[in-house]
């Protein structure tokens, strides 16, 4: 920091756009009225401009200590002034709290997202206060106006500044001095010089801010400008929405002239210049060189072809250079250090800094200042602390509007004007808009299409017509209208608006759609052909967020108001209408439709699954009124495999009319229902409940039943099969040593369980893993006595698949955690197994927004333990005979739609094609394949029903403010001792306390 | 009200010379634009055409509240889109429109800047950053 005033004692209150909407300027009024009250002479209270650290405003900085208030309010200023300014004592509760390590950073000096950061444009933010030219002179301001006009002929300063390598940060890139030196070298006598500040990009702010905080820095480097190409008049073109940065401006602009650093023979040295503020009146074009010109001619702002370009014939036709707020901040730095200086920070041919906006869905969003060539993995995980309430990152818009939208596998990219454009990007304005999986890459292109679309100045066709054209066609997409051909039409529009536009605007604005359509296709995909949009915002396809995401899509808000309304056998009717399981997925679902919903975005998530457990256990008998049977058709359909997908297809199927037979291997049927989900989160009585209701609508299952050919199935007189198997065999882990028999089967280990043999494990069991299998294979051996049991996983917590709630149980229940650990071989021991393990740490983020986890080289180490079970997958044992192809992951082919194999009348679904999944989407799975046997075998594929009275509108009132209710749980030290069901379940009371969160987002009318 | 004085009768200065009408006044009314026009010896569709092109200038008069729903990226990501059809449905108007007893004018912007505070509302001059539906209701309790 170049502060000159070191020791003084300040307190400097953040007035930026951020600070200020916190009313930060009363802040500083109860400040400036307690410490003369208080009669402290000793101490200046001041604002300054914007610091970066927004989130946690208003922002208070006691210097010379430098201690940073954060989050302070009108009620802490009397504390501060009397523990901080008159006892010396600082207030550890508004220590800025650091969003990553949740350390309180007493110093902003020492705060983490500061310390990787380089301020060179922001050299001044938030360090003085911008009303007053002296804080900016006592900073070295104007010193690089005084050494220019004093030493320097303006060819050496373009020379200087040539050997900087300062390029234009407005998005171009254009090297400044190369401009500079082309507009001197050109005809006329008049020339002018323009600062662009027409900030319009959504997601930038930089400009605003720098303005704000520093307005002297860029009327400084616009006064240098000006020597250099022998300009003396100069415009700042600005937008009028910034009132502050506007003021600022004005205010500073007379301060200069009073100084005499404006107007006839600045510093005597015989130059003139003066600067004229031109408010833009909000069109987004103006930014674009051209259109602003013709702005600031009093004209409509509309582009015209270069060239000639704006340094022959520019502003009313004289040569005129146009520069970019912080292009004009760097100039003085590179005058007062020296080009040599200057040129240290950055990378090669990117010299200098760069200003980013960082927003969106970041931990700690702001502004910071960075050297060219860090990388997006740096800037996003690094500083701005990753995607915050344990999502992942999905996708990151770099430059404003028209620009890239960039996926994790990208996050290497360096950020700077070359290392962009090779990856289809462009650094832009530098606003940078994180995404994460809650964002829809098909909305985002349809967004960012609209506005360019809107902004198009209509000049020339393929922008005018091309972006409308291409916004149709995202909007059919999004309400589930598109076609496959559609992506290819957008393309070629991308094509011929990029091609056939005159000004950037046009040329840029299919970018969005490009690289969403080249990193984020499969999105594209699902809406047209699924009308699924995984992060359920679409509203032409999402009724409620919770709906869309749940598989079997249960309407749940529906279900939710009548138990609200004290009806829980509507409720469980509801529920019933899509799933022939309520039961069981009351207990075990886990819940995708939670994690979308939009309660989330206030506090928690609605406990939905609770409340289906609550209406399943309270709704009787009532659905079943309403129930209806087809008359026989005659056809059989033979279903091999009694899992959650076989049962619910075989369900649907005999309701249908036709003759159905479950073929199960085991002697009980469930599949994994029954021989890996444990007693105490799935009693076995309460499965058979479910079971017994899809054996009541006349469903034989035969169990002990294998079946070796599925073609003998129809010489048996089936006419359709439906193959859901399951993933049988557990994945080995492919380290060495094992094969040794200490190393257990998983499956074989619950099924015994399950099954009621007597096992009794050993001490100390090793579990590898860390899937909902893995919890569930810990937490059954701490009940069968072991008393040491660690779940090794090679990610970190977080990451884990399984469901957070049980994760937690595990740990009350003394299971150990050794995240960040892969084992790396077994060393049988007489006594024992040794297994080697290695430390990970966090690499680089993965496709799926995750850190990969990379061996710490030398930090291996090994356990102790008596046996392990690994949980780490499953695959698909097919008999040979069957006959069916499979795909490359494995599992068997199928159509994704129909979920029809490559035999006729043979289909398949559940983990035997999805690999390890969950109970809800192996439903999901039974539901399409019974539609689709349905459809094969002559019928019609119809299996929604309504089972519900119709919803009278008693529901009145605003939702709840309570937070989410918790079911009451068995002690830990209870529950270890035997496998009685753990969650006790909401009562009425709580349940309809519950229902009252939900925000009833299919009822919004829009 | 004597703007025009203040002005040469160059065309160079219609844009300045609106924007101190709209300052005075809130927005152009007709009589505005044909005296304008009369001033600088330019036709009154031109100054029409030019006037138009900017979103910022208004032809009608706004309401005595003028919210401004940000619809930038960070607002967008954030549930800026829900944010705004709230305010919509208590009004009981659309982007643009002003309600009938001329209390309040919705206007919507691309981005007003407050990327850190999204998804942002702007009632007349004051910011309320992080906003939801649901605290749509407490914006308006606080006028």
């Amino acid at each position: 920091m170049t502060n000159k005033n070191d020791n003084a004692r300040r307190v400097l209150v953040c007035q930026g756009t951020g600070c200020s909407s916190l009313k930060s300027a009363k802040i500083r009024e109860a400040f400036e009225l307690g410490i003369a009250e208080q009669g402290i002479t000793d101490v200046k209270v001041d604002f300054t401009g914007c610091h970066g650290f927004c989130a946690q405003g208003p922002v208070v900085v006691i210097e010379p200590e430098g201690v940073l208030y954060t989050r302070v309010t009108l009620d802490y200023v009397p504390e501060i002034i009397q523990s901080h300014l008159k006892q010396g004592e600082h207030i550890a509760a508004l220590y800025y709290q650091d969003p990553v390590s949740g350390t309180a950073v007493p110093c902003y000096r020492d705060i983490e997202l500061y310390k990787k950061q380089k301020h060179i444009i922001m050299r001044n933010c938030g360090q003085i206060n911008p009303e007053k030219i002296d804080d900016y002179e006592s900073s070295g301001g104007y010193q690089a106006l005084r050494k220019v006009l004093s030493d320097m002929s303006p060819q050496q300063v373009i020379d200087e500044v040539q050997r900087s390598g300062l390029r234009g940060r407005g998005g171009g890139g254009f090297p400044t001095a190369g401009k500079w030196d082309l507009c001197r070298n050109a005809s006329g006598s008049s020339k002018y010089v323009i600062c662009n500040a027409d900030e319009g990009d959504p997601g930038a702010f930089m400009d605003r801010t720098i303005i704000e905080a520093d307005p002297h820095s860029i009327i400084e480097g616009l006064i240098i400008t000006a020597y250099a190409v022998g300009a003396s008049q100069g415009y700042i073109y600005v937008r009028s929405e910034y009132l502050l940065a506007v003021k600022r401006l004005r205010l500073a602009i007379e301060a200069a002239n009073e100084k005499g650093y404006l107007g006839e023979n600045i510093l005597g040295s015989g130059f003139n210049f003066k600067i004229s503020i031109i408010d833009g009146m909000g069109s987004y074009i103006c930014g674009e060189e051209t259109a602003l010109i013709a702005a600031v001619e009093g004209r409509r702002g509309v582009p015209r072809s270069r060239p000639p370009y704006p340094v022959q014939s520019g502003l009313w036709g004289k040569p005129t250079v146009i520069n970019n707020v912080k292009t004009l901040a760097n100039v003085p730095v590179i005058i007062s250090q020296g080009s040599a200086a200057y040129g240290q920070t950055g990378s090669v041919n990117n010299s200098g800094t760069v200003v980013l906006a960082l927003s969106g869905k970041i931990t700690n969003s702001g502004l910071i200042e960075v050297p060219m060539g860090t990388t997006l993995r740096e800037i996003i995980f690094g500083i701005g602390g990753g995607v915050p309430n344990g999502r992942r990152f999905k996708a990151v818009q770099v430059g404003g509007p028209s620009e890239a939208c960039l996926p994790a596998s990208l996050l290497k990219t360096p950020v700077g004007f070359d290392s962009l454009a090779q990856v289809g990007a462009n650094l832009g304005s530098g606003g940078m808009v994180v995404m994460d999986e809650d964002t829809c890459m098909v909305d985002i292109a349809r967004y960012f299409l609209s506005f360019t679309q809107s902004e198009s100045c209509g000049k020339c066709t393929p922008c005018r017509l091309g972006t409308r054209q291409m916004l149709d066609i995202l909007e059919r997409i999004c309400n589930g209208e598109g076609k496959m051909q559609d992506i290819d039409l957008l393309l070629e529009l991308a094509k011929t608006v990029k091609s056939g536009s005159l000004c950037g605007l046009g040329q840029s604005a299919p970018n969005t759609v490009l690289t969403t359509l080249r990193y984020f296709r499969d999105e594209y995909e699902e809406h047209i052909l699924q009308h699924r949009c995984r992060a359920a915002v679409c509203r032409g396809l999402v009724k409620a967020p919770c709906i869309h995401t749940c598989p079997a899509e249960i309407d749940v808000p529906r279900y939710i108001r009548f138990i609200q309304r004290g009806q829980p056998e509507q409720a469980l009717a509801v529920i019933r209408e899509k799933i022939p399981f309520p039961a069981v997925c009351g207990l075990v679902c886990f819940h995708p439709c939670e994690s979308r919903c939009r309660r989330a975005q206030l506090d928690e998530a609605v406990s939905i699954r609770e409340l289906k457990r609550y209406a399943v256990e309270y709704g009787g008998d009532l659905w079943k009124s309403h129930v209806v049977f087809r008359s026989p058709t005659g056809k059989r359909v033979a279903i091999i495999g009694s899992g959650p997908a076989g049962l619910t297809a075989a369900y649907y199927l005999a309701r249908l009319g036709h003759s159905v037979t479950v073929y199960e291997s085991q002697p009980l049927a469930g599949g994994m229902l029954r021989m890996a989900i444990p007693d105490y989160r799935l009693p076995k009585n309460i499965l058979d409940e479910d079971i017994d209701e899809i054996v009541n609508a006349g469903v034989t299952i035969r169990t002990n039943s294998e079946i070796y050919n599925v073609e003998s199935l129809f010489e048996h007189g089936y006419n359709a099969v439906f193959v859901a198997i399951g993933a049988q065999n557990d994945l080995k882990m492919g380290i060495s040593g094992e094969e040794d028999h200490r190393f257990i089967d998983r499956l074989a280990f619950l099924k015994d369980v399950n099954l009621g043999k007597k096992v009794s494990p050993d001490d100390r069991v090793g579990v590898i893993g860390g899937g909902h299998a893995a919890i569930d294979v810990a937490r059954t051996a701490r009940r069968l006595g072991a008393s040491n049991v660690f779940i090794i996983y090679r990610r970190s917590r977080e990451d884990m698949p399984a469901g957070r709630e049980e994760i937690d149980k595990a740990v009350a229940e003394g299971i150990h955690i050794l995240e960040m650990t892969m084992p790396v071989q077994v060393i049988n021991e007489d006594n024992g197994i040794a297994l080697e393990c290695i430390r990970m740490e966090k690499g680089d983020i993965d496709s799926s927004g995750r850190y990969r986890s990379v061996p710490v080289e030398g930090s291996e180490f090994t356990i102790e333990l008596d046996s392990v079970i690994a949980s780490i997958g499953q695959r698909l044992h097919i008999p040979d005979k069957f006959g069916l192809s499979t795909a490359d992951d494995g599992f068997i082919a199928v159509d994704n739609f129909t979920l029809s194999t490559d035999k006729p009348g043979i289909f398949a679904g559940g983990d035997a094609v999805l690999g390890p999944s969950s109970v809800i989407e192996a439903i999901a799975h039974g539901r399409q394949a019974a539609k689709s046997i349905d459809i094969y075998l002559g019928g019609a594929g119809v299996i929604d029903e309504v089972l519900a009275d119709t919803e009278d509108d008693t529901i009145s009132g605003d939702p709840s403010d309570l937070p989410r209710q918790v079911s009451a749980v068995m002690p830990a030290t209870d529950r270890i001792k035997n496998f009685s069901q753990v969650e006790l379940g909401y009562d009425k009371e709580i349940a309809e306390e519950e229902a009252r969160r939900c925000l009833r987002c299919d009822l919004e009318e829009y | 009200m004597d703007i025009l004085s203040t002005f040469s009768r160059d065309k160079s200065k219609l844009v300045a010379i609106l924007q101190e009408y709209q300052r005075e006044l809130g927005y152009l009314p007709e009589e505005i634009i044909l005296k304008v026009a009369d001033y600088l010896g330019m036709s009154p569709s031109t100054v029409y055409s030019i006037a138009t092109f900017y979103p910022r200038f208004k032809f009608v008069p706004s309401g005595k509240k003028v919210i401004c729903a940000c619809r930038g990226t960070a607002c967008h990501v954030r549930g800026g889109g829900r944010v705004l059809r709230e305010i919509e449905k208590k009004l009981g108007i659309k982007a643009g429109e002003t309600t009938p007893d001329m209390e309040y004018t919705l206007e919507t912007v691309s981005c007003m800047g407050a990327c850190v505070l999204a998804p942002a509302v702007m009632v007349d001059d004051e910011i309320h950053g992080q906003m939801t539906p649901q605290k749509v209701a407490e914006v308006f309790s606080d006028e």
